[in-house]
């Protein structure tokens, strides 16, 4: 009965018990959302690592990580490859061959690490192929008689096999896109006109146009001067196993772009047979050797077994060969926690003093109560409840509106390209999809409703102070 | 008698003729191979040349002396101006080592170097250590005739083959009908583009043969900028050992 | 009696009531303040690391180096330019500078390293160098000896989290070590003993000394007196090479700049580099360093400087850090925003609820004849005065801790601090002093009350008194 009767009194002042929910609703509403934009830049920083960059356990020769010598493979790949294969956990096994060289090109050339994978297995561990650039090629697609590459963009812009010419598609493109003509007009005059780097382009079309184009249309202009051919040559040198230096001609099948400046320059993707060819490397030799872990939190329970049954060689998983993310991982949780706090705390306050205002108004009502027998635990129960309630409704809108948000949000992605320069320097994606784990949004909830309580406890011990004489004589 | 004279007359005849056939039968790749052999086979020995690095604003000039044999082995040492007199740079192959007395230094280039010019010219580095050969990595055809400096050339197309391991898309090259001596080179990027000339001049005979003692490189895309090699000295058919192409005899060699 | 003793009296008849909303109000300008004093004098000192041990303020160069760094787009020093621009009021120095990059070897070990050719005095006028050169170095033997000859056990452990660490001044080495004031006099003697790092400095007219950055230093394993070749390309493609002896090592708070810096009199690095009387930027320093000040002496100077130079600012100079810091800002900002809203609601709740409170009290004031227009003034300036309590508590408050952030910053260690370093930050959190954020809080809270306000004084003239009355 009590129950019932604080339900409506809930329901009584419209007023007063919508602000209190509202002050609960937007508390959790950005609580939650700050928490999952947050949760989500490191979660895909993260995910990017393990599924493009790093995988989860990989296995060296001892020496290989420092000498990078082309000598350093793994003794016996087939018994390190059976025995993780056998690991609990571990749900694919690849391996590859790595060797550092030398790209060239007519442009220029710069140092890269050229991995060569079994193509199609890689995919079971991989996402790079995920991560091609649509309409620069393929990964490994095509059927071809050549040497094949799989390039990094920066890689690719820094010998300039990206370039930047607005051909008259391009330009109608940008037409169609929404530009004006008068300021297709302006970048008439560079149709056709070839420009090697990025620098070059934008210095040439920013002084065709006002401030205020450029700065609407800049970005469009920049991407539609984007221009490859699929198929370009770049001349791959490196070491062969006898020291010599040799190297070949390579054709870049697609261009792949993930978020890491520094990847993307570094790591050339061939299929291992070509390499084998080159290099001298046998058949069944590899470098280094991968696993893949059914989820990244078995990484710290599995590690130890592999090392204990493959003590001659390096074991090291992906917390370990980039500490600064799982740092970030474990280190993100405390600040969670400690933002919580803060707007439970606020919350909380919010909370006692309506309630509080909410008994003292309502101090001729509870004498009332008192009057005709209502016990004073009761009418503690009573405000208990109420307080309860607009905890619950508000902590319940607070989850649905963050759920609905965050649900948009994380399909159309929130855009900082603003920011996208210094982001991506440290490979973070510009582009924001918030998301959530289910027990956070859980775990908040039922925080919540503690602070509602714990909040209404000062408020209805007030209640119980009152003297019922006094207060039906009114204030 | 009257015999004689049909029979020299029909060989007059005949002469030209084959003359004739002979041009014909210099296909593309021929004239390639001589132009090249010319040239590679001209350079193997000593030599003494000057190198002047022209820029917009300003030019630069090193002197220095040369031994080579064939294309793989070459030992470079450095006489002018002084600050850099005493520098010895070798190649073996596609590995190159420079020398610097002043701070008694041996280096080995490192690989991430290869795109620098050497000696701050528009001769990379890349250009003097990579070995591709413009006769087994090209295919060739002729696309005409033209005169260059009154010489008449060849005009030759030399495209890269698909697999080949060069930079460059395709040339055209401009090899003298006479010398087989290539007046003038430009050197294409995949897309087409033009990225470098080369030109040969003052054509003189040196040790016996006829070559071009100035050779111009010009980037395209830049203005004002080129490099120009001029050959003073130059001795052909010199006996070289791979032995004489030592690190011990870079710091030595005088 | 006038309105504001009446608002002043109103209320504390209801102390309960005052005091939880001022609570709220304080509670969150508490917190604001503390968060972005944190906030703000991170970023601040990020910049000042990076402008007073490097960049400057200011800085004259020619105007096609900023896009393209290089020797080849140096300027010549016109001794009569860097006069005129010193004459500027705002101007302390010119010093100019030759930086270019180079091999550095010692022994069979190498590293790529950016050499800078610069006048001792100057630059030191300018940056500071001399107080930045070590004073102390924890190498093993030193916190072996230390240990030995006895020290607190909370030195003891924190000898080992600071191992092999560099200092330039006693302070930050006692703040590391926790060195309480009472234990100074007996443990600093020792650490001058043993601790002590033999440093030198440079000349203008050394010709074969370089200092080197303590990163640097403990990479190549170079120390004082130790034997540094350079090599390199100079000016117009020449080569560049030379045998140097390391003088000194200095310590810059920049780890990404301290691990590949190396000191070297200009006139010699002219001499290394072939670029007789060139520069390759002048660093301008300045009396008043704020970004106003910046801004109107780079004008100013622009006016005086020749064609082809120019003078770039240090945002233009650090663009992607600032670029970094803003994005790290606005979440911050964001953050705050947050709080704010959700106190406004609390406080806005409230209100509500102090007006239902008193509807009768008010409907009785109106129907004795008091105006309305007079009630609300007078309820209006009671939220006021809440709102400048909670205000004032909240910075009153604030003040002690952001002082001390300011004075004692927060350094942290471990593995947290190796990752500040990996990125090129040094593991420091300062607080900023009170500056103009500390007037946007207070801005904000007005904010929130105006609308409070407002609403009261809405509902006041809206109150039917009868049916007030009767309630």
């Amino acid at each position: 009965m009590i129950t019932s009767i604080a339900w409506k009194n809930v329901w009584r002042n419209k007023t007063r018990s919508f602000t209190v929910i509202a002050a609960v609703t937007i508390g959790v509403f950005a609580g939650v959302f700050s928490m999952a934009a947050i949760n989500s830049s490191i979660v895909q920083r993260i995910n990017a690592a393990v599924n493009e960059e790093l995988s989860h356990i990989q296995v060296n020769n001892k020496d290989f990580r420092s000498s990078g010598d082309i000598r350093d493979i793994i003794s016996d790949p087939s018994a390190v490859i059976s025995t993780l294969e056998k690991t609990a956990g571990v749900t694919a096994v690849t391996g590859r061959i790595i060797v550092r060289g030398i790209a060239s090109t007519s442009a220029g050339s710069t140092g890269v690490e050229i991995t060569g994978i079994d193509t199609e297995k890689e995919k079971q561990m991989f996402t790079i192929d995920r991560k091609l650039i649509p309409g620069t090629g393929s990964y490994f697609g095509s059927d071809t008689k050549f040497n094949t590459a799989f390039i990094g963009e920066k890689l690719a812009r820094e010998l300039n096999i990206i370039r930047y010419i607005l051909t008259s598609e391009a330009l109608s493109g940008l037409e169609t896109a929404g530009v004006p003509l008068t300021v297709i007009e302006k970048l008439r005059s560079l149709e056709g006109q070839r420009f090697t780097t990025e620098k070059k382009f934008s210095a040439a079309y920013s002084e065709l146009l006002s401030a205020k184009e450029l700065k609407k249309y800049g970005l469009k202009i920049k991407e539609a001067g984007w221009s490859y051919r699929e198929g370009s040559r770049i001349i791959l040198t490196f070491l062969d196993m006898n020291n010599n230096q040799t190297g070949a001609a390579f054709r870049i099948c697609g261009i792949y772009r993930t978020n890491n400046d520094l990847f993307e320059s570094l790591t050339v993707f061939v299929p291992a047979s070509e390499l084998r060819q080159l290099t001298g490397i046998g058949e069944g030799q590899f470098h280094r050797i991968i696993a893949r872990l059914e989820e990244d939190d078995l990484t710290n329970d599995v590690t130890p077994v592999i090392r204990e049954a493959l003590p001659g060689y390096e074991v090291m998983n992906w917390k370990e060969i980039q500490p600064d993310l799982a740092m970030i991982a474990d280190y993100i949780n405390q600040i969670y926690a400690v933002f919580m706090v803060l707007i439970l705390a606020a919350l909380a306050f919010g909370i006692v003093n309506t309630m509080l205002m909410a008994v003292l108004e309502r101090t001729r009502e509870l004498g009332m109560l008192a009057a005709i027998g209502m016990n004073r635990r009761r009418v503690f129960m009573m405000i208990m409840l109420e307080s309860i309630f607009l905890s619950i409704v508000g902590g319940v809108a607070g989850m649905a509106v963050s759920g609905i948000v965050i649900a948009i949000t994380g399909h159309t992605g929130i855009n900082l390209v603003k920011y996208s320069e210094g982001m991506e320097a440290f490979g973070y994606s510009a582009h924001l999809y918030p998301s959530i784990g289910a027990e956070f949004f859980v775990t908040l909830t039922i925080l919540i409703v503690v602070t509602g309580i714990v909040s209404a406890i000062y408020p209805a011990r007030k209640a119980l102070k009152l003297n019922p004489v006094e207060a039906l004589r009114g204030e | 008698m009257k015999k004689l004279i049909i029979v020299t007359g029909l060989i007059m005849l005949m002469l030209p003729a084959v003359h004739k056939a002979g041009a014909q039968e210099l296909t593309a790749k021929a004239i390639i191979t001589k132009a090249d052999e010319k040239f590679n086979g001209e350079m193997s020995g000593y030599s003494v040349m000057n190198m002047t690095i022209v820029r917009p604003t300003w030019q630069r000039t090193v002197e220095f002396k040369s031994w080579s044999l064939e294309d793989d082995y070459a030992l470079t040492l450095i006489t002018a101006p002084a600050r850099e007199k005493g520098q010895t740079f070798l190649k073996r192959g596609t590995e190159m080592w420079s020398w610097n007395p002043s701070i008694s230094r041996l280096i080995k280039l490192p690989p991430s170097m290869m795109s620098q010019g050497w000696m701050g010219s528009d001769y990379t580095n890349d250009d003097i250590l990579r070995e591709s050969s413009v006769v087994d990595d090209y295919t060739h055809s002729i696309e005409g005739e033209e005169e260059i400096d009154g010489s008449n050339c060849y005009k030759i197309k030399l495209t890269a083959n698909d697999d080949a391991e060069v930079l460059w898309g395709h040339q055209l090259w401009w090899v003298d009908k006479k010398e087989f001596i290539v007046l003038k080179a430009e050197l294409y990027d995949e897309d087409g583009y033009l990225v470098r000339t080369e030109r040969g001049t003052d054509l003189k005979t040196m040790d016996g043969r006829f070559i071009p003692t100035t050779i111009e490189l010009v980037p395209a895309d830049e203005e004002g900028r080129k490099t120009v090699l001029k050959i003073l000295e130059v001795k052909f058919n010199v006996k070289l050992e791979e032995s004489f192409f030592s690190q011990q005899n870079m710091k030595t060699i005088r | 009696m006038n309105d504001y003793q009446l608002a002043w009296k109103n209320l504390w008849r209801n102390r309960r009531r005052t005091l939880i909303t001022a609570m709220s109000i304080f509670f969150a300008v508490f917190f604001a303040l503390v968060m972005r004093a944190f906030q703000l004098g991170t970023y601040d000192k990020l910049y000042k690391d990076v402008i007073e041990s490097y960049t400057g303020y200011l800085q004259l160069q020619q105007a096609g180096y900023f896009d393209e760094p290089g020797l080849d787009n140096s300027f010549e020093v016109d001794p009569g330019l860097l006069k005129k621009l010193e004459n500027d009021p705002n101007v302390t120095a010119v010093v100019p500078r030759l930086e270019s990059f180079a091999l550095a070897a010692v022994e069979s070990r190498t590293q790529g390293v950016m050499v800078l050719g610069m006048d001792p005095d100057g630059e030191d006028k300018a940056l500071n160098i001399r107080n930045r050169m070590v004073r102390y170095k924890l190498t093993t033997e030193a916190a072996e000896a230390i240990k030995k000859e006895g020290v607190p056990q909370r030195t003891e452990k924190l000898l080992d989290v600071f191992l092999n660490q560099s200092y330039t001044d006693e302070s930050r080495l006692i703040t590391d070590l926790g060195i309480s004031s009472t234990d100074t006099a007996t443990v600093m003697p020792l650490m001058r003993r043993h601790a002590s790092f033999r440093n030198g400095y440079l000349t203008a007219e050394d010709t074969n000394g370089v200092i080197i950055g303590s990163g640097l230093s403990a990479f190549l394993k170079a120390g004082v007196g130790d034997t540094i070749t350079l090599m390199g390309q100079g000016y117009h493609g020449t080569s560049a090479a030379g045998i140097y002896t390391v003088r000194g090592v200095v310590k810059l708070p920049a780890p990404d700049v301290d691990n590949i810096l190396v000191y070297l009199p200009i006139n010699e690095a002219r001499n290394l580099y072939a670029a007789p009387g060139m520069a390759t930027s002048a660093i301008i320093s300045l009396k008043n360093n704020d970004d106003k000040a910046v801004g109107q002496t780079r004008e100013r100077l622009n006016l005086v400087k020749g064609d082809n130079l120019a003078i770039r600012t240090w945002q233009e100079m650090n663009a992607l850090l600032l670029n970094q810091m803003e994005a790290d800002n606005r979440s911050g900002a964001i953050m705050i925003g947050i709080l704010y809203l959700v106190i406004a609601f609390g406080v806005f709740g409230t209100v509500l609820m102090m007006l239902a409170e008193r509807r009768r009290e008010f409907a009785m004031l109106v129907s004795i004849g008091m105006q309305k227009g007079k009630l609300a003034k007078v309820v209006s300036m009671e939220m006021l005065l809440i709102g400048f309590l909670g205000v004032a508590a909240g910075v009153i408050a604030s003040l002690p801790i952001v002082f001390y952030g300011n004075a004692r910053p927060l350094r942290l260690t471990g593995e947290i601090a190796r990752m500040y370093e990996d990125y090129g930050f040094e593991p420091v959190m300062p607080m900023l002093l009170p500056d103009t954020y500390y007037l946007w809080q207070v801005l904000v809270v007005l904010i929130i009350l105006l609308f409070t306000v407002a609403f009261s004084v809405r509902k006041i003239f809206k109150m039917n008194v009868i049916n007030a009355l009767r309630a």
